[in-house]
């Protein structure tokens, strides 16, 4: 009788035990829910748009889709790579009436590329980023003339990093990819 | 009854008419939002504001190509440099692997393996095989034994041209900008093309490694100082001669920011250059003044491609070269598309 009182005592443990470990599952499921929430939002936060240079294919939609009045998307120079020619196929149109600052002969529309003598025959090519806006026009010049050391990236002091980027929507090489913010440029140093 | 009837079939029949057209009209939208958004992508390039127009560059005056394609074969190995013909009436040709020996109808005669990628070769008055690799040249026998490697001159070498003239060697380091000058043994005698005011020397421009050296039978090193758009004649002892060459797109002038990337020398002396960017082969008199084209860029669509958007590649990554048999025959390396053009001067 004692065993029978003690086998009818059991079930009843193992009811609230059974609740209480069932009502900890659901607690820890939830806190795990949060936290992977949390998590997965903090990662998206970690993430900024750029170019993959590689993929590009200077097709003119980052200076006419930006979200920004003036694209975040600029030409940048890797020296490393430049060969400071004087007859440089970035800066001047492909048939220049002379090698010389005229208007007529530079192909950036908006003057955004400084030419500056270092020594015969060599020259600097700056880009200045309050004007440049990323058509890229340079950037197929060089690349198809010259050592391609000129290219686009997203400039993240201006870049707002909307979720769905207007630019990404239309790239014509799908060159838009996500790169951790800690790591925001995709920098050419070789060809 | 019947018209109840009649009702419920045209209304049957509504209902899967109205399903099939608009499975068929969904169908249709996502097909057109697929092409429009293909279009865009297609489209948006060739209609840009901003887009470079290079293509009126592209195309040759048919009066002006002399020359026309008498043969055609691939290279034996993979990225081909550069291309030679020795006194034996033989290609040379250098590549990532080895120098091929080949027939001048692209016959495989001999494979000699190199340990790093060769990017020259030139021929010895011996039938000695001169091979540049990156930062040094390497010497095999007629036979493909190899017999002596040089010491490298320094850590920016960088081999792209090669020239035997009497017992010197003349080796182009676009890297140091300089014609490195070697005897016969590997000994380095001095380097050529250095800018010298005092010599009215501007020096060798390299914007990247395409420096170029021949030897001319007068005797005299003829160079291509890319990056300045022109063609200079040095003795061997560094003294500069004759310049000539211009910057332009212009079928008369050298493309791009730095050409021409290869010369030769026909039997009569006249030159024949290739560039890059533009890749076209032309024949300029002895005096550098334009004559005639031997193959214009529609001769070479993958290699004028390279630079193109949908390759991700530069125009670092082109290019031709070229020889010239004792019949003046044009050899014409390309590159891009690893293979050898025969062309012959139109009767």
């Amino acid at each position: 009788m004692a065993e029978t009182s003690g086998n009818s005592s059991q079930p009843g443990t193992n009811r609230r035990q059974f609740l209480r470990d069932s009502a900890r599952v659901f607690a820890l499921t939830g806190i795990g829910g949060l936290l992977g929430v949390i998590g997965t939002r903090s990662t998206a936060k970690g993430y900024v748009w750029q170019i993959d240079p590689r993929k590009c294919v200077r097709c003119g939609n980052c200076a006419t889709h930006c979200v920004l009045e003036q694209s975040a998307v600029k030409c940048v120079h890797s020296y490393a790579m430049c060969g400071y020619c004087q007859l440089c196929t970035g800066y001047f149109e492909p048939e220049p009436n002379g090698l010389n600052t005229g208007a007529e002969n530079c192909q950036c529309p908006t003057a955004a590329i400084q030419r500056t003598f270092v020594e015969d025959p060599y020259y600097e090519y700056t880009i200045d980023e309050d004007l440049c806006i990323g058509c890229a026009k340079c950037v197929e010049g060089c690349t198809r003339f010259g050592n391609g050391s000129l290219y686009l990236q997203v400039r993240h002091d201006r870049c707002v990093n909307c979720n769905e980027c207007a630019i990404s929507k239309v790239c014509a090489g799908d060159a838009f990819v996500r790169v951790p913010a800690d790591q925001p440029y995709l920098l050419k140093t070789t060809h | 009854m019947r018209d109840n009837m009649r009702d419920q079939v045209n209304e049957a029949m509504n209902r899967r008419e109205f399903f099939g057209r608009g499975a068929a009209g969904a169908g249709l939208a996502l097909a057109g939002t697929a092409g429009l958004r293909l279009g865009l992508g297609k489209g948006f390039a060739a209609e840009s504001a901003f887009a470079l127009d290079a293509s009126r560059l592209g195309k040759t005056d048919p009066k002006l190509i002399r020359y026309e394609e008498v043969a055609r074969f691939s290279c034996p190995d993979a990225a081909p440099s550069r291309l030679a013909i020795g006194a034996d009436q033989r290609l040379y040709l250098a590549s990532s692997k080895q120098v091929s020996v080949l027939s001048l109808t692209g016959e495989l005669l001999r494979a000699i393996p190199v340990s790093s990628p060769a990017r020259c070769v030139a021929l010895g008055a011996e039938g000695e095989i001169y091979a540049g690799l990156r930062d040094h040249v390497e010497v095999f026998s007629s036979k493909g034994q190899r017999v002596a490697s040089w010491e490298s001159p320094g850590p920016r070498t960088w081999l792209s041209g090669l020239a035997c003239g009497g017992n010197d060697i003349f080796a182009a380091d676009s890297g140091s900008r300089t014609i490195l000058r070697y005897d016969r043994t590997g000994k380095l005698q001095g380097r050529l093309g250095r800018k010298d005011a005092a010599r009215s020397v501007p020096g060798l421009v390299a914007p990247s490694p395409y420096l170029d050296v021949e030897m001319g039978r007068d005797g005299l090193l003829r160079v291509s100082n890319f990056g300045r758009h022109a063609v200079e004649t040095y003795t061997a002892d560094g003294d500069l001669e004759m310049s000539w060459g211009k910057p332009s797109a212009g079928i008369e002038g050298f493309c791009g920011c730095c050409n021409p990337v290869a010369i030769t020398l026909l039997p009569n002396g006249k030159y024949v250059t290739c560039e890059k960017g533009l890749p076209r082969v032309k024949v300029f008199s002895e005096r550098g003044e334009f004559e005639c084209v031997v193959a214009g860029v529609e001769s070479f669509p993958e290699n004028a491609r390279s630079g193109a958007p949908s390759r991700g590649l530069d125009c670092t990554l082109g290019g031709l070269d070229v020889a010239v048999d004792a019949e003046g025959l044009v050899y014409v390396l390309d590159l891009v598309a690893e293979n050898i053009r025969v062309l012959k001067e139109k009767a």
